[in-house]
């Protein structure tokens, strides 16, 4: 439940089995900033100062004994705090009945005052909350310090297309990927997705159609001889320290060499589908057009294979069969999809009667194209007669975002393109730009 | 490539009917130790064609101590885990080939990479 009932503030309130789940979620979840029991809290200073002479003593009791060092940290949204209205605010604190120590270097316990102010300057937060302070102990806090230890800015070996490490991550985090679990990127390039996973503890594996970004990777900045003389995937689990992927295959996702009996080894299966003028998707099988033209095939194992043009639709309903199959009932697929405000629409989001959508949530880029990470879970064991009946009842899985260049280029020019953006409402971005 | 990967390949060529398990030709072989974890090789062991895995074993040369026929009591014994997981994951083809039985055609393993990408005649 949102603090206030206010949909889109960011404090909420949860029930919690207990203390330990709290701990848990709030280490592994990367968006969720922190958990705080809250003791206390008002409109004004003196409602939050009532609110915790009203807290029960009894309640207090364990956490503000001599016994244990602390600290309490003020924490502004909506607004700037200097280190000396902080130290203000700290003082006025000092009703509470606290023995411990003060320390401010890895004490024992956190205390969070937070102030929440819109009034001076709304523009530093995406919605203004109406003023509020809150007081707390601080249960858990997300470990971010993993994002920048991953930090692309320092990885080995990177693509056009890495996944940022952030997103990698929360990826993983929707697939509830863990240890004992297998994981598949059907995508893998540089492997972004495959490392936030194995730090996860799963085995990982990786396909894509590229052979050259699996095998053999790009000059690294060592020099000749060096262990980095070239960098590929597996340089990035060593850069981690992490066990290398347990597969690395070639192949391509629409006519793929997985035996067709294989089912339910994957838990997860997280990717980034190819889509895009620069990065669009390649299948396997010669264009029509110049089918007849191709050099004849006289050694098949180096025989460079003709591809074609993939469309997001097909793809995804690839990878949404794929998927089906080789999850275990519980499994999760988290992918993107790429959507501009023009395209996209709700009933397009690809289905599957083996699959249930668990969550379907917008990251806005630019202004004219946002992408969804899109969660599914498997909820029936794989029936192949369901699945292709499923498909016959839509025979074209060509989205509307398939034939956006057509869209683009065919219809509008330059100026009238100019005037399309002017005119469309500035969207607000919260993700980074990419 | 490891026995893992083999194990859940097939010849996907059109109309092959008898495509599994492939047969490898094996130029070079190597051993990485790997992260054991006995959760996953009980999660991973019911799935495994054991039969295509014996053949797989044999060709790399990790045949040695793997039971004839799979059985799910096994797991309770920690000497059989550390040899399946030994095959299944720390024996590495490095360079090699994997034969379609039925029509011999070579999918090259290079650097540890199975490139199973189909040619146009092929799909
Ligand atoms: C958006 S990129 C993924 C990048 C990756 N997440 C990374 O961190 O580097 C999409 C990838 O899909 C691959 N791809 C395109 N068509 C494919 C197909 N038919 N089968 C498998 N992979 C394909 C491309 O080669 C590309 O590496």
């Amino acid at each position: 439940m949102p603090a206030g009932d206010l949909e889109h503030s960011p404090f909420w309130y949860v029930t919690l089995p207990s203390e330990e789940t709290a701990k848990s979620i709030g280490q592994r979840a990367l968006l969720t900033k922190m958990m705080v029991e809250v003791w206390g809290e008002g409109s004004t200073w003196e409602e939050l100062e009532a609110a915790l002479q009203a807290y029960p003593a009894e309640a207090m009791a364990p956490w503000v004994g001599p016994e244990h060092t602390f600290k309490v940290v003020v924490d502004a949204f909506g607004s700037k705090l200097t280190m000396d209205d902080q130290l203000d605010l700290i003082e006025k604190l000092e009703f509470l009945p606290f023995k411990g120590k003060v320390r401010l270097r890895n004490p024992e316990l956190t205390f969070v005052l937070l102030v929440v102010d819109c009034e001076w300057n709304d523009s530093l937060v995406d919605v203004a909350l109406p003023r509020r302070y809150y007081f707390g102990r601080q249960v858990a806090a997300a470990d971010r310090g993993v994002l920048e230890s991953y930090s692309l800015k320092r990885r080995l070996y990177l693509g056009p297309t890495s996944m940022d490490a952030e997103i990698a991550f929360i990826m993983c985090n929707q697939a509830k990927v863990k240890r004992g679990q297998l994981m598949l990127d059907p995508y893998a390039g540089t492997g972004s997705i495959l490392v936030a996973a194995a730090h996860y503890g799963a085995k990982v594996m990786g396909t894509d159609i590229d052979i050259k970004v699996l095998r053999e990777g790009k000059p690294g900045p060592g020099g000749p001889g060096s262990a980095t003389e070239r960098v590929c995937i597996g340089s990035n689990f060593t850069q981690y320290g992490l066990p290398q992927p347990v597969g690395l295959i070639r192949l391509d996702t629409h006519k793929h060499p997985l035996r067709p009996d294989l089912q339910e080894v994957l838990h997860a299966v997280i990717g980034d589908p190819p889509y895009g003028v620069r990065a669009g998707g390649k299948k396997s099988g010669a264009k029509p057009e110049i089918a007849d033209r191709r050099n004849p095939i006289t050694d098949p194992s180096t025989h460079i294979p003709a591809t074609q043009p993939y469309t997001l639709g097909e793809c995804l309903r690839d990878l949404l069969d794929l998927s089906a199959r080789l999850l275990v009932v519980g499994g999760r697929l988290v992918y993107f999809l790429p959507a501009t405000p023009e395209t996209y629409c709700e009933e397009e989001v690809p289905g599957h009667p083996a699959l249930r959508l668990v969550a379907n949530s917008e990251q806005i880029l630019t202004m004219r194209y946002s992408r969804r990470l899109v969660t599914m879970e498997k909820v029936h064991p794989y029936d192949a007669a369901a699945a292709a009946a499923y498909h016959a009842a839509r025979p074209d899985p060509t989205m509307a975002i398939d034939r956006l260049h057509d869209i683009v280029y065919e219809q509008l020019d330059e100026a009238a393109k100019k005037e399309a953006a002017e005119a469309a409402p500035r969207r607000r971005c919260r993700g980074k730009q990419f | 490539m490891k026995l893992l990967t083999h194990n859940m390949l097939s010849c996907h060529i059109k109309n092959v009917r008898n495509g599994y398990p492939f047969l490898i030709e094996v130029v070079k072989v190597s051993e990485h130790e790997a992260d054991f974890d006995p959760d996953f090789l009980k999660h991973i062991f019911p799935r495994i064609n054991w039969p295509a895995f014996l053949q797989g074993a044999q060709s790399l040369g990790c045949r040695e101590g793997l039971p004839e026929e799979a059985a799910e009591s096994m797991l309770e014994d920690e000497g059989f885990l550390k040899r399946f997981h030994h095959a299944l994951l720390e024996v590495f083809l490095e360079e090699g080939s994997l034969v379609c039985p039925e029509t011999g055609r070579k999918f090259p393993v290079t650097k540890g990479i199975p490139n199973m990408l189909l040619n146009e005649d092929e799909c």
